[in-house]
C-alpha cells in the first residue's frame, strides 16, 4: 500500500516526499535527490538470492519510486552462462545488475575489462562505501584500483539438521565434535529412520570438497591466485573426510531441486552447506517448521576449525546498462545498507558482509521456524574464523578437473587420495600454465 | 524468396537468355540465383569457419589475445579430460548406433509390410519422437529415470530387480544417454530405411520366392543389398550426429551443473569455449571433432563403395 502511494504523490506531496527521503538517506551515504533516479532495471539472479533481492524492492521503491525494477531468476549456472556469453558478445543482451559467485568473478574481470562498470567511477561516495566491507570480499572483485561489483553476502557452512529424526535415534547433536562422531551419528540416525532416507546430500559437485578443504586452510590455489596448492595436506585431510563419509553410505544424489524434494519428502535428515541454505529449507518444507535446528561443522579432530565458507556473491553493473544510475542505486541499496541486508537475512538467509549488519539485534533473535534456536548467532559467529580462499580466473577449469578426480576417488579409483590430488594439480598445471607450489 | 529473387532476373533476363544472347553468359545464371543464399553463407558459415580456425592458434586466456600456434593443440595430447570425453562419445558411438541402426530397419520392414494394418499410424508414431522438442523429452526422460521417484525404477524394483542409479552412476548414466538417443532418433532412421525399402522392385521377392527362396534369405539377398547404401547414408548421418552429442548428456545426466556428468566431447567443447572462456582450446576441439567425423564418413563410404552389391 505504502508503495502505492508513494509512487503517485501530487507535486507538493512528491518534493515534501524527496526532502525527507533525502534526509532519511543521508546516513546511508546515498544522498542524491532520489527523485532524479529513474527509469527501468533488470537484474539477474537465481533462487533464493533472487528471492532477497525482490524482498529489498518495497523499501527500494519508497526511496526511489521512479525505477522499476524486474529481478529475473535464471537460476545460479545461467546466469554465470549467459553473463559470459553476453560479455564475449560485447555487452550485448546484458541485464543492468548482474549477480556473481565471488569465487567465479575473476574471469569477467580478466578476460572482459571493459564488460562492466568500475564502481568507483561511477560515484565519489562509493569509495568510501567499498572501504567499509572485509577485505577477503573485496579481493576477487578488485583488479588494480578499479572494483567492479559490491560484496553481498557470504557463506559460512554449518549443518543444517533435523531435530526430530536425530532425536528419534537417539542422537544429541552437542556431541558431534568431529567428522568422525558426525559419520557415527549418520549410521545412526538412518538406520533408526529407514526407508529412502539419506543423512547429507551432493550432487557429485565439488561443494563438499571446497567446503572440507577451506575448513582444513586449503584451496585450489593459493591466496594470491599464483600456484596451484591442491596437492596440499589440508585437502589431502578434507578428501579423505568425505570418502568416509560416502564409504559409510551417508550420501544421497541430487542435484539442487532434487535435494529439495528429498527434504519436503523428509527423506534428508541433514545438509552441511553455506548460511544461503536456511532460506531454501525454509522455504521449500514449510511444514517442516519447528522440525530443523542448526550446529557448527564437526572439527577434524577435537579442538579443530569448525569454520568454511562456501559461495557468497557479489552485485555487478555491465557497463552496457542503459540505466547505470538507478543500477547503482539499486546495488548500493541492496548491499550497501545494514536495513536492507537484514531484510534479505530474513528473507533468505543471505549472510550479511556489511560489519553494520552482522550486529543487528535481529541477529540474537530465536527463530521459530529452527525450534527457537538464535541459529544466526551460530552461523555468524563462525565468521571470524573462516580462511581466505581465492577462486582466481581459472576457477571454473580447476574445478572441472576436480570434480572428475574427485568422483573417481570416491568410487575408489585413482590410488590414494594424495596420489589423486597430485595428479589433479598436474592436470590443473597443464590447463592454467601455473606452477604447483612447492615445485 | 520472390522479391529478392526478382531483380536480377528481371536486369538480366536470363530466361531469354536462349534467343540469341551469348551461349557464355548463361554461367552466371545459377550463380546469381543462388547469391542471396552464397551471401548468408559466407557471412554466417564460411567467416566463422575461417576465423574459429584462424582462433585455434592463439592464446584467448590473456587480454588482449596472442598468437600462440601450439599451445591448444599440444592440449588436446596431454588433456585427460579432452581424452575422457573422447572415449565416452566413440562409446556412446560404438554401441548406440549400431542398436539404433539394427532396430531401425527391423521397423522398417514392419513398416513396410503389407499385413500391417493402421500403417500411417505407425509411421507416424515411430517418427513422432523427432517432433517432440528435445528440451521437453529431456525433461520427461529425467523424471522417468529419477533414481528415487522415477517410473523406471518403480518398474524394475515392482519385478523385483534392483532400483538403479540412472542419473548419478557413471555406468548407468550411460545407459540412460544410449536409451534417450535411440528412442529420439530409430524412427527418423526407420523413415529413411523405409523410403529405401519401397524403391526395391517387387518382382525380384516374387523371382526369389519362385525360385524357392525363404522369407530370411529373401532379406539376407535382396533387401539387405540393396538396402545398403540407404543404410550407409543413416550410419553416416548418425555418427555425425553422435559425434555433436550435446543435449541429453547436457540435459539428462545434468552436464550443466558441475556435478558428476558424462562428458562427450560437445559438452566438454560447449564448457572449454563458454565457461572457461577459451575460444581458442575449443575451436581446437571443435576441428577434431568436425575432422573425426568427416573421416570417418568417408571411412563408410569407402566400405559402402568397395564391396560388391
Amino acid at each position: 500500500m505504502k508503495t502505492t502511494v508513494a509512487m503517485r504523490p501530487g507535486f507538493a506531496g512528491r518534493a515534501l516526499a524527496a526532502t525527507l527521503l533525502a534526509g532519511a538517506t543521508l546516513f546511508g551515504g546515498a544522498a542524491h535527490a532520489a527523485d532524479d533516479v529513474s527509469g527501468e532495471i533488470t537484474v539477474w539472479s537465481w533462487n533464493v538470492a533472487a528471492a532477497a533481492l525482490q524482498a529489498v524492492v518495497p523499501a527500494f521503491n519508497k526511496e526511489y519510486p521512479n525505477v522499476k525494477v524486474t529481478v529475473q531468476d535464471l537460476g545460479n549456472q545461467p546466469v554465470y552462462d549467459r553473463g559470459l556469453a553476453g560479455c564475449a558478445a560485447g555487452g550485448t543482451d546484458m541485464p543492468d545488475v548482474y549477480s556473481v559467485e565471488n569465487g567465479e568473478a575473476e574471469v569477467f574481470w580478466n578476460r572482459f575489462p571493459e564488460c562492466f562498470s568500475d564502481l568507483k567511477t561511477m560515484s565519489a561516495d562509493e569509495g568510501a562505501l567499498l572501504a567499509k566491507f572485509p577485505a577477503f570480499k573485496l579481493t576477487e572483485l578488485t583488479v588494480g584500483d578499479k572494483v567492479y561489483a559490491l560484496p553481498w553476502d557470504s557463506g559460512p557452512a554449518v549443518v543444517f539438521y533435523r531435530r526430530d529424526l536425530y532425536e528419534a535415534a537417539g542422537v544429541d547433536p552437542a556431541t558431534i565434535v568431529t567428522w568422525d562422531d558426525f559419520i557415527e551419528a549418520g549410521k545412526k540416525v538412518i538406520a533408526k529412520a529407514g526407508g529412502n532416507t539419506k543423512f547429507v546430500s551432493t550432487n557429485g559437485d565439488t561443494s563438499w570438497f571446497r567446503m572440507l578443504a577451506n575448513q582444513a586452510g586449503c584451496a585450489y590455489f593459493d591466496e594470491k591466485g599464483e600456484s596451484i596448492t591442491i596437492g596440499q595436506p589440508g585437502c589431502v585431510q578434507a578428501l579423505e573426510t568425505i570418502k568416509k563419509i560416502n564409504d559409510a553410505g551417508l550420501f544421497m544424489s541430487g542435484n539442487w531441486d532434487e535435494t529439495l524434494t528429498a527434504i519436503k519428502a523428509n527423506a534428508l535428515a541433514s545438509a552441511v552447506y553455506g548460511g544461503w541454505y536456511e532460506g531454501s529449507i525454509r522455504g521449500n518444507a514449510p511444514d517442516q517448521s519447528g522440525k530443523w535446528g542448526v550446529f557448527k561443522l564437526p572439527a577434524f579432530e577435537k579442538g579443530g576449525n569448525q569454520t568454511a565458507n562456501i559461495g557468497g556473491s557479489a552485485l555487478a553493473i555491465p557497463a552496457s546498462s542503459k540505466n547505470p544510475k538507478a543500477a547503482l542505486a539499486f546495488v548500493n541499496f541492496a548491499n550497501g545498507r545494514p536495513d536492507s541486508q537484514i531484510t534479505q537475512l530474513k528473507a533468505s538467509g543471505l549472510v550479511p558482509t556489511l560489519p553494520e549488519a552482522v550486529n543487528d539485534p535481529f541477529v540474537k533473535e530465536e527463530q521459530p521456524y529452527w525450534g527457537g534456536q538464535r541459529i544466526w548467532e551460530v552461523v555468524l559467529g563462525t565468521l571470524p574464523d573462516i580462511k581466505p580462499s581465492r577462486g582466481t580466473q581459472y576457477f571454473a577449469e580447476a574445478d572441472s578437473l576436480v570434480s572428475a578426480a574427485y568422483t573417481n576417488f570416491l568410487k575408489g579409483q585413482g590410488g590414494s587420495a594424495q596420489a589423486v590430488l597430485d595428479d589433479a594439480a598436474n592436470q590443473i598445471a597443464s590447463a592454467t600454465g601455473l606452477p604447483i607450489a612447492g615445485k | 524468396m520472390a522479391a529478392t529473387i526478382s531483380p536480377s532476373v528481371t536486369t538480366s533476363r536470363p530466361a531469354r537468355a536462349g534467343r540469341g544472347k551469348p551461349i557464355d553468359r548463361q554461367w552466371s545464371v545459377p550463380y546469381r540465383f543462388l547469391l542471396p543464399y552464397l551471401i548468408v553463407f559466407a557471412i554466417f558459415w564460411l567467416w566463422p569457419l575461417i576465423d574459429s580456425f584462424l582462433l585455434s592458434f592463439q592464446n584467448t586466456r590473456v587480454n588482449p589475445w596472442t598468437v600462440d600456434v601450439a599451445v591448444n593443440w599440444r592440449r588436446l595430447w596431454v588433456d585427460q579430460a579432452f581424452h575422457a570425453a573422447l572415449r565416452n562419445t566413440l562409446i556412446v558411438l560404438v554401441l548406440q548406433v549400431p542398436i539404433m541402426l539394427a532396430l531401425a530397419t527391423a521397423i522398417a520392414l514392419a513398416l513396410d509390410s503389407p499385413k500391417l494394418a493402421a500403417r500411417p499410424l505407425f509411421r507416424f508414431a515411430f517418427f513422432a519422437p523427432i517432433v517432440v522438442s528435445d528440451v521437453a523429452y529431456s525433461v520427461v526422460f529425467r523424471l522417468l529415470f529419477n533414481g528415487q521417484y522415477g517410473a523406471v525404477n518403480q518398474a524394475l524394483t515392482a519385478i523385483g530387480l534392483p532400483a538403479l542409479d540412472w542419473l548419478h552412476d557413471p555406468t548407468w548414466m550411460m545407459a540412460t544417454i544410449i536409451i534417450a538417443v535411440t528412442w529420439r532418433w530409430t524412427g527418423y532412421n526407420a523413415i529413411i530405411i523405409l523410403a529405401g525399402l519401397q524403391t526395391i522392385p517387387k518382382d525380384l521377392y516374387e523371382a526369389a520366392a519362385i525360385d524357392g527362396a525363404g522369407a530370411w534369405r529373401r532379406f539376407r539377398h535382396i533387401t539387405l543389398p540393396l538396402l545398403k547404401p540407404v543404410i550407409v547414408f543413416a550410419l553416416v548421418l548418425s555418427v555425425i550426429g553422435t559425434m555433436q552429442l550435446f543435449t541429453e548428456p547436457w540435459l539428462i545426466t545434468d552436464a550443466q551443473s558441475s556435478g558428476v556428468s558424462i562428458e562427450m566431447l560437445g559438452t566438454y567443447l560447449f564448457k572449454q569455449g563458454f565457461r572457461n572462456l577459451n575460444f581458442g582450446y575449443a575451436s581446437a576441439i571443435a576441428y577434431t571433432i568436425a575432422a573425426m567425423a568427416a573421416a570417418m564418413a568417408a571411412f563408410n563410404l569407402l566400405l559402402a563403395r568397395r564391396s560388391p552389391t
